[in-house]
């Protein structure tokens, strides 16, 4: 089991990683022009009264030590207030959280159920109308941006048939679902669209391999060579794929949360940035940070699990 | 002969692409008894491949359609059987081993469940009935410690060990026919007679047919009763092996017995000429050298560990010698190559070229090596840039030593002329060359610096025996005409004898033996060194091969896991 020793230390490397990310965000948010106070009190507030509240909030304080009662907060588990919805920002996370997290967990889930059947079809009929097929599609849902495919769905599931809302939330679980069904699709649909053009290029190559050609050669039918050599082996570069697109979904939720007016943190980011609330921003960007250095770590697990060869 | 299992009949194969179809196999026909050992020799691109491929209807490409002719087993007719039928035959009547079986086994399927999934598919038995009998076939094929190995993957066994387990799987579905295509190719001499050995083993134990397919005719010999030679897809000429030996019909024929290595060639004449005047200093000075790696240090991982590579070796080799270093994979003499060209680390010891020493100089022996020594690689297609034509590959060299542009040109056909090259080929790129042709240009990229040494790393083994020929003959003609040292490292002992004059054999990263090649092969001194020799297959099939007991890699059979080298592991 001394492969899977990593699991212990690798967390250890995770510190200066977020460290870093800690301290880009805090710069770049304050590098935006404007002011938070300002933008709170609105234009016609009094010198005295902003400062008042850069002082509330220690704005007024000089940048490295701001860094600090940040980073001192963090140590404590805290991030500090909302300027914008007076608040404790990680209690203003975790209201946030649930929509965005199901978002992301039911678009890749179905992402995943699109993508391995249709890039077994394309690999197994290769250049023959199904393969054309898959890849010109695909293709498409590369090209298309997802806020373009998120109108179109709407259009044509919510405003012409009518069967799922156009936007927003809902409170039980079912209802949730149905509220979720129509952005999931939309992520779901160019992710998938990536992940099927990288697994069907592995697939392709796995089953003129080597491997399948010996499981050939021994008389095991096609059925047999495809699902037991030729997935396993073309798996990997799949999932590490999949690891980078989820960062990047993290982050690209904005857009399909923004659209579909999904209370989720996507929408509290874009809010937060606007009203230059710096707690929430920095509040916000590292917990995508946390869950993209979380999924990558997932992936690194599932890649020593699915390829003995792999050490890390 | 009893009645033939197998009947081959007029068995045509052509391709279909643009120009119409081409024939790659032309009407071949043999028959094969139940029992028999049958040779299959020819270089590569002969069609002996394609034969055995077509025989079970597993051709490499869909363009591929036999066009003709019939196979017959046991009297059915293979050519016209359907799919279902054809799924029976293949691996339950004729089974395959290959000639790579890192590429073959699946890489992430434990070997033991490699070996039941044939059974459990063939014979229909269950889970654990399949282990059980799976087990029984990996203690056959010689693993140590089956119910343990069950549970290996690939990459955690060494080449032969891997050899030993595809021809396990092969076994799995208890075939009549094993057809073996080049399955020593990859492995040292000393592993390859073990194999040959297992495989005769298997076939009276099981009373199984072989077809062993080899462009060793010395690996025929060993093994095989009969031999069939092919070439360009036709089968020019086949008989009992004895009869084929002594008296070859065929030109092509007397061609590949005449290059065999194992002939006394007439490499003893060139030690006379290139016998250098009583030299000043060595070009080459080598003391006391350690290579060493880290191996597997984590983070966290208890105390730094090293693989040693090369261990104290010292070496002193005067200009305008040819020396062959031999030894196995993992005895350290690719190591030796690249440290002694500033390539490995040097944990200790000295390397001094032409009086430029490598550890206390290094800026300088290092821009002396570059401009002086230059190196041949093993594969002529990797070594090579895929997108640069060989003209312009030999310019960027010359460019980089400060030729005056003009001269160029001149100079790259000089070069091409040097290693027999057309001086078209300048304007070629490595995809439209064969494997000889880009080792030419490899040659002929090493000789743009003019080098007074050219370290060659087995750089003819993944080349044809006739092909390897030619080659060697061209090193013989540049050392003796440009008074190059050569350092030509191989696995394969023959070539050397027939190249160099002084030989040094390698063995865990020392030195075990040097001397004159002569000499050392006519009166080995060590254990070692006489168990290699004897290993190598000779063309006399009444010179018996001989797998020792004593091996060198003693791992082979114990734990099954090399000490050598870690194979394929990915470290991220």
């Amino acid at each position: 089991m001394h492969r899977y020793r990593f699991v212990l230390y690798r967390p250890l490397q995770f510190l200066p990683v977020l460290l870093g990310i800690s301290i880009i965000t805090f710069v770049l948010v304050r590098l935006i022009p404007g002011d938070p106070a300002r933008v709170l009190l609105g234009s016609r507030a009094t010198p005295a009264a902003i400062a008042n509240i850069r002082a509330q909030y220690g704005l007024d304080e000089p940048l490295w030590v701001q860094y600090f009662y940040f980073i001192g907060n963090l140590g404590q588990g805290e991030m500090g207030k909302s300027i914008l919805y007076k608040i404790d920002v990680l209690r203003l996370i975790a209201t946030r959280l649930e929509p965005t997290l199901a978002l992301v967990l039911s678009s890749v889930a179905q992402s995943i159920l699109i993508a391995v059947p249709l890039a077994a079809l394309a690999a197994r009929h290769r250049t023959r109308l199904p393969d054309h097929a898959v890849r010109i599609v695909s293709t498409l849902g590369i090209g298309f941006p997802p806020f373009w495919l998120a109108l179109m769905l709407i259009i044509l599931f919510s405003v012409r048939l009518g069967i799922f809302p156009v936007s927003g939330y809902g409170g039980s679980l079912t209802d949730k679902l149905y509220h979720l069904a129509l952005p999931s699709l939309t992520v779901a649909l160019s992710l998938s669209a990536v992940l099927t053009r990288s697994l069907r290029a592995a697939m392709v190559q796995a089953l003129e391999s080597d491997v399948a050609t010996a499981a050939r050669a021994r008389g095991m039918p096609e059925s047999i060579v495809f699902w037991r050599h030729v997935l396993p082996n073309s798996l990997v570069p799949t999932v590490n794929l999949l690891a980078v697109n989820i960062g990047w979904l993290i982050g690209g939720t904005v857009v399909v949360e923004s659209v579909f007016a999904l209370p989720g943190l996507g929408q509290l980011l874009v809010r937060a940035i606007f009203s230059r609330d710096y707690m929430v921003v920095q509040g916000v960007a590292m917990v995508f940070a946390c869950a993209t250095v979380l999924v990558n770590f997932l992936a690194d697990i599932i890649t020593v699990a699915l390829d003995p060869r792999v050490k890390l | 002969m009893s009645a033939p299992l197998l009947c081959v009949h007029d068995l045509t194969v052509a391709v279909q692409d643009g120009a119409g179809p081409r024939v790659l196999l032309d009407r071949i026909s043999l028959d094969l008894g139940a029992g028999d050992v049958l040779g299959l020799v020819g270089e590569s691109g002969s069609g002996k491949s394609l034969l055995c491929r077509a025989l079970i209807r597993l051709l490499p490409s869909p363009k591929l359609r036999i066009t003709g002719g019939a196979v017959f087993l046991e009297g059915r007719d293979l050519v016209t059987a359907d799919e279902r039928e054809m799924l029976k035959v293949r691996g339950g009547e004729i089974g395959m081993i290959f000639q790579n079986p890192t590429s073959h086994l699946d890489p992430v399927m434990r070997v033991g469940d490699q070996i039941a999934e044939g059974i459990r598919y063939h014979q229909g038995l269950s889970q654990r009935a399949a282990r059980a009998a799976a087990v029984e076939i990996l203690a056959q094929v010689g693993f140590a410690d089956p119910n343990r190995q069950y549970n290996g993957y690939p990459h955690e066994f060494s080449g032969g060990m891997r050899q030993r387990a595809m021809i396990g799987v092969a076994l799995s579905s208890n075939p009549k026919i094993l057809i073996a295509d080049e399955p020593t190719t990859a492995l040292d001499v000393t592993i390859q007679a073990q194999i040959l050995r297992l495989l005769l083993d298997i076939r009276d134990r099981r009373g199984l047919t072989v077809i062993l397919i080899s462009h060793d005719l010395g690996v025929v010999a060993q093994t095989c009763d009969r031999i069939a030679v092919m070439r360009n897809g036709e089968l020019v000429e086949q008989g009992d092996k004895r009869s084929l030996l002594a008296a070859p019909q065929h030109p092509y024929t007397k061609a590949l017995i005449e290059s065999h290595p194992s002939m006394p060639g007439e490499g003893v004449a060139t030690a006379a000429i290139a016998q250098p005047a009583p030299a000043l200093r060595p070009l080459l000075e080598i003391d006391d050298l350690h290579v060493r790696f880290p191996s597997g240090a984590g983070l966290f991982a208890a105390g730094p560990k090293t693989i040693s590579a090369v261990k104290g070796v010292s070496l002193r080799i005067m200009p305008g010698e040819t020396v062959g270093i031999v030894g196995e994979s993992g005895s350290g003499k690719s190591t030796l190559a690249r440290a002694i060209l500033g390539l490995a680390p040097l944990s200790s010891g000295h390397i001094s070229f032409d009086g430029a020493d490598l550890g206390q100089n290094r800026a300088k022996a290092l821009q002396k090596l570059r401009s002086e020594a230059a190196m041949v690689f093993q594969d002529p297609f990797n070594a090579l840039n895929p997108r640069l034509t060989i003209g312009e590959m030999v310019a960027e060299v010359l460019r980089v030593h400060g030729k005056a542009v003009a001269d160029i040109p001149a100079r790259i056909g000089e070069l091409l002329d040097l290693v027999g090259l057309e001086r078209e080929f300048a304007d070629r790129k490595p995809r439209s060359m064969s494997g000889g042709q880009c080792q030419r240009a490899g040659i002929a990229r090493a000789l743009a610096v003019e080098p007074r040494m050219i370290i060659a790393d087995e750089c003819v083994a993944a080349l044809d025996v006739t092909i390897q020929a030619q080659i060697i003959d061209l090193f013989r003609a540049l050392t003796a005409r440009m008074s190059l040292t050569l350092l030509f490292i191989a696995h394969d002992l023959a070539i050397v004898r027939n190249l160099c004059e002084r030989v040094v054999v390698m063995y865990r990263g020392e030195i075990v033996e040097e001397g004159r090649c002569a000499d050392v092969f006519a009166r080995p001194q060590h254990a070692y060194t006489a168990s290699l020799i004897r290993a190598i297959p000779d063309i006399d099939p009444d010179k018996p091969l001989r797998a020792d007991l004593l091996s060198p890699s003693v791992a082979e059979t114990g734990s099954g896991r090399v000490s050598d080298q870690p194979s394929a592991a990915f470290n991220w």
